[in-house]
C-alpha cells in the first residue's frame, strides 16, 4: 500500500494532482481567511457604528427628558400663582386654598402634558408645600430637609440628582430623577424649593428596551461615578457582581474594547446631565452572522477543492492515459516486438504528435531491420550461389576422360553429344548473372547433366522427365534439380545392381508447385533419412553443392514453408519433393492428383 | 491496469478527505469556540419558588436574580410556582410537571418542611440536579442549598438590640410557622445574640404566615404580657402584622421592634419609627446564586454544599443609602408578573 502510494506520488498524474490540490487548497484557504477576516471587521465596524448611534440616540432622549424637566421647572418658577402661594404673607386658609387650586391646576396640566413626570412639588422653608395637587399629603417621616436636592437648591444651585427613591409623598416610593431649583422668596424672607421628579422608569425602560444582542446591555453613571442605572445593579451593590468596565470620566474615547476583546464598550457623555452612558456589546453575538458566513465558506471551500480535484483527476487522466499507452507500446518494442499496433489518439495535441513520431520511428526501425535482413539474405544467397556454381572437378575429369575414351573409340556422334552437353553445363554454371532461371532452363540443364551421366553409366542409368508444360516457364531459383539428381545417382543408383531410373516430375500441388526427383536406388534407412540435412552430410566432394544448399536456397528465397522433403524406403528408392510457390497467375489451378 | 487505476483513485480520495478534514479542524479550532459555547452548553433549568404573586416582593426578586444569572450564562430558564406559599399541593404537582420537562437542573424552594420531601426525591431519582433554595427540609436533599444564613440573620436582630437591653427588658417573639427551618434557625440565632438576655423572652407566638393571625397574636400577647417592651418578628407577615398591632394599640415608640424581610408597609413602619430596625434578606442574590449553582451542577462541576445569599440590617437612617434603596425598592415594572 505504502509502496503503491509512493509510486503514485512519483507518477506524473500524482504529481500534477497533488500540486494542483495544494495550490487550490492554499488559494481557497487564503481566500477564506482573508474574506472571513474582512467580513468580521466589516461586521465589527457596523456593530460599533450601530451601538454608537444607538447610545447617542438614547443619550439624546434622556437629555430631552431632562430639558423638558428644566422647562417645566422654568414655567413653575415664573408662575405668579406659585409665588403667591408660597410667599403670601397672610396665613388665611382661604387664600392659600385659592392659590392652591390654581397651582394644582397648573401642575396637573404640566404632568398631563408629559407622562414621564411623576411629581411636581414646591416646598417653602416655612413649611408651605404643594405636591402635585393640594390634596397630596407629604410624608411626615420623609426628612426632605436633609436631602441634598433640597439643601443645594436652597443655596441657589440647580440640581439634577442621580436616580433615587422619592419618599416625599406618603405611601409612595417611586424611583425618580429629581430636578430641583430655588424659588427665591421676598427680600430676606424664607425661600422655597421647586422640584420635578422624572419617573425613572422612562429611563430604565429606554435602557432595557435597547437591543444590544441578548446579552448586551446599557448602563448609566453620574459624574461621581455612581450607578444611575444598571440592569444588574442590585447584584453589584451586594458585591456579587462587578461591572468590569468603568469609563474614565476625562477620557474622550468613545469606543473601548475589553481586555479579552470579547466586549465592546460604547461611551456617550451627556452635556446636559453630565451622565455617562455605556453600551456593553458582546462581540461574539454580533459575530454570529459571520459565523454563518464562515460555515458557508467552509462548504464552498470543500466543494471548490472537490471540483478542482475531480477536474484535475479527469484532466491528468486524459493526459497520462495516452502517455501510459505509449509507455506500454514502447515496452513492447523494448521486448522486441516491432509489429505492435500504434494507434494515436485523435486529440491533435502534443501527445498525438509524440505518437506520430514514435510510429514513424518504429516504421523506420522496422524498415532498417528488414533491409538488414534482406542484405543478410542476399549475402548468404550469393555465398550459396558461389558454392552452387562450382562443378565437381571429379565429374569434369571423369566426363573429359569419358570423352577421350569415346574419341579413341571413334565414336564421333557420342563425343559430340557429350561434349556439347558438357559445354551447355559449363555455360550455365558460368553464367552466374541471373539467379533465377525458368524451370525449362533448369530442366534442360539437368537433362544435359543426365545425358552426360547416362553416357558414362551406359547400362546403369535411365532417366525420364515429365513436367507439366504449364509450369515450365515459371522462374525458379537455379540449380535446384540437378544437385538432387546428382545425389540420386551417387547415393541411390550407383550402389544398385542393375539399371537405375531417375525420374523427374513436375506439377501442381494444392497451393504450390511440387517437383519430384524419384530414383529407384538403394534407398535410405530411417536413420539416414533423419540426417539428410545434417551439416556433415554436405560434403561437397561427395555431394556437389549438396542437398542442404538446395534446401536453404529455396527457403531463403521463398520462405520456410517451401523447400525439400525426403521419402525413402530401403531397397526401393528415394523420392525428393521440391516445394515451390505457385505463381499468382496459376493460383486455383492446383492439381490434387499431383500431391 | 484497471485495478491499479482504482488504487490511485482510492489513494487520491484518501488524500482529499484527509486534507479537507485537516483544514476544517484547523478552522473549527481557530474560530469555532463561540458556536460551541452557544449550542452545546445550553443548560435548561426550572426555578420553583414557593409562590409568586404581585404582592410578593421577595419571590419576584428571586426570579429577577435568576433571570440575570440565566442571561449571563447560556441557560434556558423556566419558572414554575403556585400563587401562594401555602399551596403546598400545587407546588408538589408542579414539581412532577417540572420533572416531565426533563431539565438539567431544578432549583426548588420547598414549600413544606416534610410534605415536599417525596417530590424532591423524585427529582433526584430522575437524575436531575437539585438545588434547594431559601428553606431546607427535614431530610437533607439536593446537591446544594442556597439560602440566607438564618442563624446569622437572627443573630443580627439580637445583636442590634442587645446594647439597648437591660435586665428589666421583657421580650416577645412573633414567628411564622412552628417547626419550619427558617423560623427555628432565626430564633436560635436571635437567642445566641441575646446571650444573658435570652431569659428575658417571655412569650413566643406563631402567626402562621398570615397578617391577620400575626396581628391577633401580637395583640393577645401584649394584652397578656403588658410589660413587653421589645418585640422580634421573624418573617414578613409576622413583622407587618405585629407592627400594625403595635401601631393600633398606640404603643409605637414605647415598644422597640426589630422586624424581618421588607415590604413597602414595613418600610413605612421603619420610617415612622414603629420598627427600630429590620433585617432583610437578599432575594436577588439568592435567585442569582441558585441558578449559578444549578448551572455548575448541571455541567458536573463541583458545587459547595451550602451557599449563603446574605442578609442586611437596616435602620431608619440607612433606608436611602445608595445600596439599600436599591435593595429595598426594586425598580422593575410592577406588572411584570
Amino acid at each position: 500500500m505504502a509502496k503503491q502510494n509512493s509510486s503514485y506520488m512519483k507518477s506524473l498524474q500524482g504529481k500534477i494532482n497533488l500540486s494542483l490540490l495544494f495550490i487550490v487548497a492554499a488559494a481557497v484557504v487564503s481566500f477564506m481567511v482573508v474574506s472571513i477576516d474582512q467580513s468580521r471587521s466589516a461586521v465589527r465596524n457596523t456593530a460599533i457604528k450601530y451601538t454608537s448611534q444607538m447610545i447617542e440616540m438614547m443619550n439624546g432622549s434622556i437629555d430631552s427628558y431632562i430639558t423638558n424637566m428644566g422647562n417645566i421647572a422654568q414655567i413653575v418658577a415664573e408662575d405668579s400663582d406659585v409665588r403667591s402661594f408660597l410667599f403670601m404673607e397672610t396665613d388665611g386658609a382661604e387664600l392659600s386654598e385659592r392659590y392652591g387650586e390654581k397651582v394644582s391646576e397648573l401642575f396637573r396640566t404640566l404632568t398631563d402634558a408629559s407622562s414621564d413626570i411623576c411629581n411636581i412639588g414646591i416646598i417653602s422653608e416655612n413649611g408651605r408645600y404643594l405636591i402635585n395637587d393640594s390634596g397630596t399629603e407629604i410624608n411626615p417621616y420623609a426628612g426632605y430637609e436633609s436631602m441634598e436636592w433640597y439643601q443645594k437648591a436652597l443655596s441657589g444651585e440647580e440640581v439634577i440628582t442621580s436616580s433615587h427613591v422619592q419618599n416625599i409623598v406618603y405611601n409612595e416610593f417611586p424611583w425618580v430623577v429629581t430636578l430641583s431649583r430655588e424659588i427665591p422668596g421676598r427680600k430676606n424672607g424664607a425661600g422655597a424649593v421647586l422640584f420635578v421628579d422624572l419617573n425613572f422608569r422612562s429611563i430604565s425602560d429606554l435602557c432595557e428596551k435597547t437591543s444590544l444582542g441578548t446579552k448586551g446591555y446599557v448602563y448609566i453613571m453620574d459624574k461621581e461615578g455612581n450607578l444611575i442605572y444598571h440592569p444588574r445593579q442590585r447584584l453589584i451593590y451586594s458585591g456579587l457582581l462587578e461591572e468590569e468596565f468603568t469609563p474614565d470620566m476625562q477620557q474622550e474615547e468613545k469606543v473601548v474594547f475589553s481586555a479579552d476583546g470579547q466586549k465592546l464598550y460604547t461611551i456617550s457623555r451627556s452635556v446636559v446631565t453630565g451622565w455617562t452612558m455605556v453600551g456593553v456589546t458582546y462581540l461574539d453575538e454580533m459575530m454570529s452572522g459571520t459565523n454563518r458566513l464562515r460555515n458557508l465558506f467552509y462548504l464552498m471551500a470543500v466543494v471548490l477543492v472537490g471540483v478542482a480535484l475531480t477536474l484535475s483527476i479527469f484532466l491528468t487522466d486524459m493526459v497520462t492515459k495516452p502517455l501510459r499507452k505509449l509507455r506500454e507500446t514502447m515496452k513492447a518494442v523494448e521486448d522486441g516486438n516491432f509489429d505492435v499496433e500504434i494507434k494515436e489518439p485523435d486529440t491533435g495535441d502534443e501527445i498525438s504528435d509524440l505518437f506520430r513520431s514514435f510510429r514513424s520511428m518504429i516504421l523506420k526501425i522496422r524498415e532498417l531491420i528488414e533491409q538488414n535482413n534482406a542484405e543478410q539474405l542476399e549475402k548468404r544467397k550469393s555465398e550459396l550461389n558461389a558454392l552452387q556454381a562450382q562443378i565437381n572437378p571429379h565429374f569434369l575429369y571423369n566426363t573429359l576422360d569419358s570423352i577421350i575414351w569415346m574419341a579413341e573409340g571413334g565414336n564421333r556422334r557420342d563425343v559430340v553429344l557429350m561434349t556439347s552437353s558438357l559445354a551447355k553445363l559449363l555455360r550455365k554454371s558460368i553464367s552466374n548473372k541471373n539467379e533465377m532461371v525458368t524451370l525449362e532452363e533448369e530442366i534442360e540443364y539437368t537433362r544435359s547433366y543426365l545425358t552426360i551421366q547416362k553416357m558414362r553409366y551406359v547400362d546403369k542409368l535411365e532417366y525420364e522427365i515429365e513436367v507439366e508444360p504449364a509450369i515450365r516457364w515459371i522462374e525458379v531459383v537455379k540449380l535446384i534439380i540437378q544437385p538432387l539428381v546428382e545425389n540420386a545417382i551417387y547415393h541411390g543408383i550407383k550402389y544398385k545392381e542393375g539399371k537405375g531410373l531417375v525420374r523427374i516430375e513436375g506439377g501442381f500441388g494444392e497451393d504450390r508447385i511440387v517437383l519430384r526427383v524419384i530414383d529407384n536406388g538403394v534407398g535410405m534407412t530411417k536413420e539416414q533419412l533423419s540426417h539428410v540435412f545434417d551439416e556433415r552430410e554436405t560434403d561437397t566432394r561427395k555431394n556437389g553443392v549438396g542437398v542442404l544448399n538446395v534446401h536453404r536456397r529455396i527457403q531463403l528465397h521463398y520462405g520456410i514453408e517451401y523447400g525439400l522433403s525426403f521419402e525413402s524406403t530401403v531397397g526401393e528408392g528415394t523420392t525428393v519433393k521440391i516445394y515451390l510457390p505457385l505463381p499468382e497467375m496459376l493460383r486455383g489451378r492446383g492439381n490434387r492428383e499431383d500431391r | 491496469m484497471m485495478k491499479e487505476k482504482n488504487g490511485h483513485k482510492y489513494i487520491l480520495l484518501l488524500i482529499v478527505v484527509v486534507t479537507i478534514l485537516a483544514a476544517l479542524s484547523v478552522f473549527l479550532y481557530s474560530g469555532g469556540e463561540n458556536d460551541e459555547r452557544n449550542n452545546e452548553l445550553l443548560v435548561r433549568i426550572v426555578l420553583m419558588p414557593k409562590g409568586v404573586n404581585d404582592a410578593n416582593v421577595f419571590w419576584a426578586d428571586v426570579v429577577e436574580g435568576a433571570e440575570i444569572a440565566a442571561l449571563e450564562r447560556n441557560v434556558e430558564l423556566t419558572v414554575l410556582a403556585p400563587s401562594f406559599e401555602t399551596e403546598i399541593e400545587v407546588q408538589n404537582r408542579l414539581i412532577e410537571e417540572a420533572i416531565e420537562m426533563r431539565p438539567d437542573a431544578i432549583v426548588l424552594a420547598p414549600a413544606d418542611y416534610t410534605k415536599t420531601i417525596p417530590y424532591a426525591k423524585k427529582v433526584e431519582e430522575a437524575g436531575i440536579k437539585l438545588v434547594i433554595l431559601d428553606s431546607v427540609m427535614e431530610k437533607e436533599m439536593g446537591c446544594c442549598v442556597v439560602a440566607t444564613d438564618n442563624l446569622k440573620a437572627g443573630w443580627r436582630m439580637g445583636n442590634y438590640m442587645k446594647p439597648y437591653l437591660t435586665k428589666d427588658s421583657v421580650i416577645g417573639i412573633i414567628e411564622h410557622i412552628k417547626g419550619t427551618s427558617t423560623a427555628t434557625e432565626r430564633e436560635q440565632g436571635l437567642r445566641d445574640a441575646l446571650g444573658e438576655y435570652e431569659e428575658n423572652i417571655v412569650d413566643i407566638r406563631f402567626g402562621e404566615s398570615s397578617y391577620d393571625k400575626s396581628y391577633e397574636q401580637t395583640k393577645e400577647m401584649l394584652t397578656e404580657n403588658p410589660d413587653i417592651d421589645v418585640i422580634f418578628t421573624l418573617n414578613e407577615d409576622s413583622s407587618a402584622g405585629a407592627a400594625r398591632a403595635v401601631r393600633d394599640m398606640g404603643l409605637g415608640g414605647e415598644i422597640s421592634m426589630v422586624g424581618f424581610d421588607s415590604s413597602q408597609e414595613e418600610i413605612q413602619f421603619l420610617e415612622s419609627g414603629i420598627f427600630d430596625a429590620i433585617v432583610v434578606q437578599r432575594p436577588v442574590n439568592m435567585g442569582y446564586l441558585g441558578i449559578s449553582m444549578a448551572y455548575q451542577a448541571a455541567r458536573s462541576q463541583d458545587v459547595p454544599g451550602e451557599v449563603e445569599s446574605g442578609s442586611v440590617l437596616i435602620t431608619k437612617e440607612t433606608i436611602y443609602t445608595e445600596e439599600n434603596q436599591k435593595l429595598l425598592f426594586p425598580f422593575r415594572e410592577s406588572d411584570r408578573e
